[in-house]
């Protein structure tokens, strides 16, 4: 098993109740594997799969990422800089 | 090509920053855009704006478009200031400098940097209604 950090941003914080969390997968799991179990515990998520950016660090990475031990993942809704 | 970019709470402080403002020879064209907050958000009049960022991302994906700007027009310089939490209707939110030898890549290129960061950079920005202020 691995633990990854967990960081929401904008209107996500409302979503989940939280800023941060961590959650703990399986070795080899992807982004996708942890959208999957964060909607779990946080069902407000389910609905905003197809507009949630991830980052993993402080680059965007896709659903297939596989994501290693220690990483700090984080979601937010479409960016609105500038 | 040279850049400075700041992402800051404090008010953007445009004179200051045109006092700055370093010419290399053979440059002969500066476009600068100031974004202001407006006073209606959709239907609403509101009084604010409060920005959030995440600020180490945000620098991150800043850099990278000013990398790939550089390959893409012959810029000598850019400088990009990015306020943050609340900022009040009529108030700048960013201001962005592009130094070109010509008109045509300055504004071309500021353009695209704005575009870009509209999808890109990690800011947020949530309506102030009433007198939160």
């Amino acid at each position: 098993m691995m633990r990854v950090t967990v960081c929401f941003y904008s209107y996500f914080k409302d979503l989940t109740g939280c800023a941060r969390t961590t959650e703990e997968l399986a070795d080899g799991s992807t982004l996708d594997d942890l959208f999957r179990a964060l909607v779990v515990r946080f069902p407000k998520l389910g609905p905003m799969r197809k507009v949630t950016l991830i980052a993993v660090g402080v680059d965007y990475q896709n659903l297939t990422y596989v994501l290693k031990e220690g990483e700090e993942v984080s979601l937010f809704p479409p960016v609105q800089g500038g | 090509m040279k850049k400075h970019v700041t992402i800051t709470a404090e008010p953007i402080n445009e004179s200051a920053l045109l006092s700055q403002r370093v010419m290399s020879p053979g440059m002969g064209a500066v476009v600068c855009f100031l974004g202001v907050v407006r006073g209606t958000e959709g239907n609403a009049n509101i009084t604010a704006l409060e920005y959030e960022v995440f600020r180490r991302m945000a620098e991150h994906q800043i850099n990278l478009l000013l990398d790939e700007l550089a390959q893409r027009w012959p810029i000598d310089s850019v400088r990009l200031v990015h306020r943050v939490g609340l900022v009040k209707v009529n108030e700048p939110s960013l201001w962005v400098e592009v130094i070109a030898p010509h008109r045509g890549e300055a504004f071309a290129a500021c353009q695209w940097l704005i575009n870009e960061m509209k999808r890109a950079v990690p800011i947020w920005k949530k309506p102030v209604i009433g007198d939160r202020l």
